[in-house]
């Protein structure tokens, strides 16, 4: 009897599918969300609003995507407002209305795109800077480069584009395909190559790594390069889908980005990621947005639930809870606590 | 017979009086007893030395004493009292301790380590300055007191310490090691200097390895073995051989699989010739096939950084031979297979699984046509981690979740999995439970009869004889013997060890340099360099401007401009506290707006005076809950900085539009001339900034506040043991930050004159750009608030200078973006050079 169960201890199982908690957690709100908005407020789980409302969360869901990249080699990248801000005005500006010109605007987004995240990496990677410092100036250049291409006047976008990235097939907005082909390319990178698994495991233990042997420097490098091809991504669709863009459509974007890395649990001091989990919570973070509306309460208590959710979020994956709770269930008696 | 304790006491020293009593003291770790029934007394006027083994508990007993470890069992009577000691009554009661690893602040200067740490009496009677000389004259410290404690050596660093240590002076004073890292002449000085000490009634405890030192200094020698006492004696009635037999003769539960039979003429399979790197000096060894080189020594003697140095993970000279090929260092990075003493550290990825881990180096042996093949991999660990025996809830666990021995074992699978042409174990059943030991001495056994050579490095002398071949002894590193065969036992690597008199290669001097240039060389390698750069800068982009344009230096231009800086002036300045702290506050920005929207309800035209100073008050109150909010989930609830200050800033900004949906309640109109009241062409206000600068700037340099700040920024473990309290300290820090954004949102309310609740959050990202500037460092410990000061003058001159010199947008991104980068790449290769220079 006990040697049954000895044997079965010690066999070393696994399960195809692991589920992570904060992958759990994320997706019980958002189905409560949009439970909840059902039974409050209509009007934000219509067919209307709901396509109104992905192509912008399939915006946020590839930007996130880019930042967790980065937050998972334990860095932080300011530069995805100034990447989705030139995206957005090259792929206006330089066809100027005209389809022809969209395929060679988007190779130079792609160009521009490619240097940045370059240039981040090299910062960080080889000379040591921090991340906020490094891509705090690229995000400036990125903006100078943004205002080099438009002088900072809006223009609208293509015909082609915007019946892209705007259009819908078989009733679901584009954009959500767009932001499903990048989870499906960054999880099978990542999850399933050789690189990806280096990946993570630099990013896990960037010190363990090296003993190991891994080019830890080069994947710290690309980590930026692979963020700012995302952004671009994501500001070529949000051209298509906003009728007049501005220079500055890539800030709105900055804090959510981080945001959904952290709602997802991807911790900011690098290692493993969640690519599913971070789609998710850029849907939960934008359908808020709907509920709120539709409640007709003021906007601002959409951004206080939003802090809200953020802090709960980290205190999930950062308190010890363990902890929290034997001293809970053993008070210490009149002994007074110094703060 | 061994086990018949030894005491003998001189008439004459019995009438000296004890001091220290520590009476059946028992310590467990885990359950596993680190001391147990261990009595020693401390009289005045003697030393008293502690011998024994690597682990036999001499530094669990001496921190006991100094009250950093509670005893389980036992008493600590002091001047024949009992008390219960903590490092703060320890302090108080006259002793001190010299620790192993020194607790000093690397970015601070060396006056000011002395300032941090020591009482304030200390200093009373002169000025700091020489009273910081004539300390470190004592212990024959040769270093300028402005130079940064980052730029010591090892040693230099040692005599820091004990410098302090002898400053308080001491009832009793405790040295762990001191001479180690210590060359002959400042070794002499310490010992007349402890010798001086003890004739003046000084209660001496020195703790060492070395024989040599016992007979020169001690009089009274304790042993330890096991964490038991072994035997206490006059040193002038015990010989080496009686001190030997009682340090040695360990029990070691564990089995060792059989040793390799030596067969003549097998290949040699690996070969270290003439190594030298840092650390280790002209090491030398060979293996042959299915033998095991064990690295002995005393505890931090080279062994480590030999072994990785044999990893590629450092530099090294001379040559290493695998297989008769010889190896450079990068290619010994990606083939050898190190498993290092701390796992936590840089053995496994803590976060990721056990089968994560296990592949991690074995990747490329998975591939499938392109992506990895899930069934190979399965395979090829699953198999691995079996054979091993590794007892793991599921593939799928976090390794972090497995005990000690389980992880090690992890480990060896995924030495095992990579093909390594050779395996570098440091210390491999560290943390390891006796039974897992076993198996992890059969594996290695096992890796070394299938031809690849195994280097072990343990700091248990009973471990290397059960299971190497051949072994080395190192002695600041250098080899001071090699034991073959019948040789290879625990008595021999000891008595190598003990009687071994090699002094340290480090030197304790640093290279001279020529006085005239030491100045300019700490003005570079100081806090100020960055300032003179901006002055510099600011003065020349002034002039260039002024030639294109002559109304620049106009009073209403100089006016516009000086008050463009003070919002961002005081939010900096606040930015500065945090990133001092090594943390960051992305939250100022919108504090900044909101503090101007709450005062946009109470400071309008027509509201009485005590409305306004409601307001005011108002203000600073919310500052101050929203610093502490930042400060407390940091320290408490362990958010990263960035993580509860991004939380703190949306919520702000939703609070804002909660209060203000737009612009609105304009702003008290003498309330705003008051802010923007000028002095010719000067604002008061930028005056006032000029005033609260320069006055944190002393007090982060002069006063008991500013050193705690910076101490807790640098090296938080360090603060810790030097008396600082971090968590309040943190806090506090945070409080600040928010204070100084008080004083900016005031300056924004003159500036746009209305409640707009989309104002101020710009405000995040330059402050941190002006106190990067500045040469604030983001890693803590180091920066000024003038530096900041000058860091918001140049952006608001940058961005001036544009519409002056008729540029476009473009152009003032373009500069931010390279004003940064280059500021940053720039101070970081000072600093990346400097700490060369002090390797």
């Amino acid at each position: 009897m006990s040697n049954a169960t000895m044997r079965e201890t010690n066999r070393l199982t696994t399960s195809r599918f692991r589920i992570a908690p904060g992958f759990v957690a994320i997706a019980i709100a958002t189905i409560a969300l949009f439970a909840v908005g059902g039974l409050l407020a209509p009007s934000s789980v219509s067919h209307s609003a709901i396509v109104g409302m992905l192509p912008f969360a399939a915006v946020l869901a590839i930007a996130g995507l880019g930042q967790m990249l980065v937050v998972q080699q334990g860095g932080i990248d300011l530069s995805v407002a100034g990447g989705i801000s030139l995206a957005v005005v090259i792929s206006t500006h330089e066809p100027a209305g005209d389809d022809s010109k969209l395929g060679p605007a988007i190779l130079m987004a792609v160009a521009f795109a490619i240097g940045a995240g370059l240039i981040n990496g090299i910062l960080v990677s080889r000379l040591r800077l921090n991340s906020i410092i490094a891509t705090l100036g690229m995000n400036a250049l990125l903006y100078g480069a943004v205002f080099a291409v438009s002088g900072g006047t809006p223009r609208s976008t293509t015909k082609l584009l915007a019946s892209v990235a705007d259009g819908t097939t078989w009733g679901i907005p584009n954009a959500a395909f767009f932001a499903i082909g990048a989870l499906v390319v960054v999880s099978v990178l990542t999850k399933k190559t050789v690189a990806g698994r280096r990946f993570e495991a630099i990013g896990a233990n960037p010190a363990a790594a090296r003993a190991v042997g891994l080019r830890v420097r080069v994947h710290q490098t690309l980590s930026f390069v692979w963020a700012q091809l995302l952004y671009c991504l994501a500001g070529v669709l949000l051209a298509g889908i906003t009728n007049q863009p501005t220079a500055f459509q890539g800030d709105s974007l900055l804090l959510p980005s981080v945001a959904v890395v952290v709602l997802a649990g991807t911790s900011l001091l690098g290692g493993r990621g969640f690519p599913i989990s971070t789609v998710i919570a850029a849907l939960f973070l934008r359908q808020l947005q709907q509920f709120v509306l539709a409640l007709g309460v003021d906007t601002s208590v959409q951004t206080l639930v939003q802090a809200i959710a953020l802090a709960v979020g980290v205190a999930l994956y950062s308190v010890n809870w363990a902890s929290v709770r034997r001293r809970l269930i053993t008070p210490k008696t009149s002994q007074a606590i110094p703060v | 017979m061994t086990d018949t304790t030894i005491r003998t006491v001189t008439p004459a020293q019995a009438a000296q009086a004890t001091v220290l009593d520590l009476t059946h003291i028992s310590k467990l770790y885990s359950g596993v007893a680190a001391l147990s029934d261990v009595s020693v007394e401390i009289r005045s006027g003697e030393v008293h030395a502690i011998l024994g083994e690597n682990g036999a508990g001499k530094s669990t007993l001496m921190n006991v004493a100094s009250g950093t470890v509670q005893p389980d069992g036992g008493a600590i009577v002091f001047d024949g009292e009992t008390v219960t000691l903590t490092p703060t009554v320890a302090a108080r009661l006259g002793i001190a301790i010299v620790y192993q690893h020194p607790a000093v602040l690397p970015d601070m200067t060396v006056l000011e380590n002395l300032q941090v740490s020591l009482p304030a009496s200390v200093f009373d009677g002169g000025p700091d300055e020489e009273i910081a000389e004539r300390l470190l004259d004592g212990v024959g410290l040769d270093v300028h007191l402005r130079d940064r404690v980052e730029l010591l050596t090892v040693a230099q660093k040692h005599l820091l310490e004990i410098a302090k240590a002898f400053a308080i002076q001491p009832k009793v004073l405790i040295l762990d090691e001191p001479t180690a890292p210590l060359g002959q002449a400042s070794v002499d000085l310490l010992f007349s200097r402890v010798r001086k000490a003890v004739a003046e009634g000084v209660a001496v405890v020195y703790i060492t390895h070395r024989l040599a030192e016992v007979r020169e200094l001690a009089q009274r020698v304790t042993v330890l073995r096991d964490g038991k006492f072994r035997g206490e004696s006059a040193v002038s009635a015990i010989t080496d051989a009686e001190l030997l037999a009682l340090i040695v003769g360990r029990q070691l539960e564990s089995t060792f699989p059989p040793k390799h039979e030596t067969v003549e003429g097998e290949a040699v399979v690996f070969e270290v010739a003439g190594l030298s790197g840092d650390g280790f000096h002209d090491v030398s060894m060979t293996a042959r096939r299915g033998q095991i080189l064990g690295v002995s020594g005393v505890a931090g003697n080279g062994q480590s950084e030999f072994l990785r140095a044999l990893a590629g993970l450092t530099p090294f000279t001379g040559t290493v031979t695998v297989d008769g090929v010889e190896k450079h260092g990068h290619q010994l990075l990606r083939e050898a297979a190190f498993m290092p003493a701390d796992r936590h550290a840089e053995g496994l990825m803590m976060t990721l699984t056990v089968r994560e881990n296990a592949a991690v180096a074995a990747l490329a042996k998975f591939r499938g046509w392109w992506l990895l093949s899930r069934k190979k991999e399965l395979g090829r660990v699953t198999d691995t981690l079996q054979s091993l025996d590794v007892k793991a809830p599921s593939l799928d666990a976090e390794v972090s979740s497995l005990s000690g021995g389980n992880q090690q074992k992890v480990v060896m699978a995924r030495t095992l999995l990579s093909e390594p042409s050779v395996v570098i174990a440091d210390e491999p059943t560290q943390g390891v439970d006796v039974g897992a030991r076993a198996e992890i001495y059969r594996i290695l056994r096992e890796v070394a009869d299938s031809g690849i050579p195994v280097i072990v490095n343990s700091s248990d002398s009973k471990e290397l004889e059960g299971l190497c071949d051949k072994v080395i002894v190192l002695s600041r590193g250098s080899v001071v013997e090699t034991l073959t065969g019948r040789d290879v036992n625990e008595q021999m690597m000891i008595s190598a060890a003990v009687h071994s008199t090699t002094s340290s290669i480090s030197t304790d001097r640093s290279a001279a340099v020529p006085t005239s240039r030491a100045g300019v060389r700490r003005f570079i390698q100081g806090d100020y360099a960055p300032s003179a750069l901006l002055v510099a800068v600011v003065v020349l982009l002034g002039a260039f401007i002024l030639t294109q344009n002559d109304r620049y230096l106009s009073a209403f231009n100089v006016s516009t401009v000086l008050l463009a800086v003070t919002a961002l002036g005081f939010i900096a300045l606040g930015q500065t506290v945090s990133l001092l702290l090594g943390g960051i506050d992305l939250s100022v920005g919108p504090l900044s707006g909101f503090l101007v929207v709450i005062a946009s309800f109470f400071v309008n035209d027509k509201k009485p005076v005590v409305v306004i100073l409601v307001g005011l008050l108002l203000m600073v109150v919310v500052a101050v809950a929203v610093g502490f909010v930042n400060g407390s989930l940091i320290r408490f609830a362990k958010f990263t900085p960035i993580a509860a200050t991004l939380a703190m800033y949306i919520a702000l900004q939703g609070l804002s539009f909660v209060l203000r949906d737009g612009p609105d309640g304009y702003i008290n109109s003498d309330v705003v001339a008051v802010i923007q009241l000028t002095v010719g062409p000067i604002p008061v206000a930028f005056i006032v900034l000029v005033a609260v600068a320069v006055l944190a700037e002393f007090f982060l340099r002069r006063r008991r506040w500013g050193w705690r700040l910076r101490a807790t920024g640098s090296d938080e473990e360090s603060a810790r043991r030097v008396g600082v309290r971090v968590n309040r300290t943190v806090i506090l820090g945070y409080v600040l930050t928010s204070l100084f954004t008080v004083l900016g949102a005031v300056m924004l309310m003159g500036q746009i004159g209305v409640g707009d609740p989309s104002q101020g959050v710009g405000y995040t990202l330059s402050s941190i750009t002006a106190v990067v500037l500045g040469g604030t460092s983001l890693l803590g410990g180091r920066g000024t608030f003038i530096g900041t000061l000058l860091g918001a003058l140049l952006i608001t001159q940058l961005l001036n200078a544009t519409t002056f010199l008729g540029l476009s947008t473009l152009w003032q991104y373009v500069f931010q973006g390279l004003l940064i980068l280059v500021a940053a790449v720039a101070y970081s290769f000072v600093r990346s050079r400097r700490r060369r220079a002090a390797a």
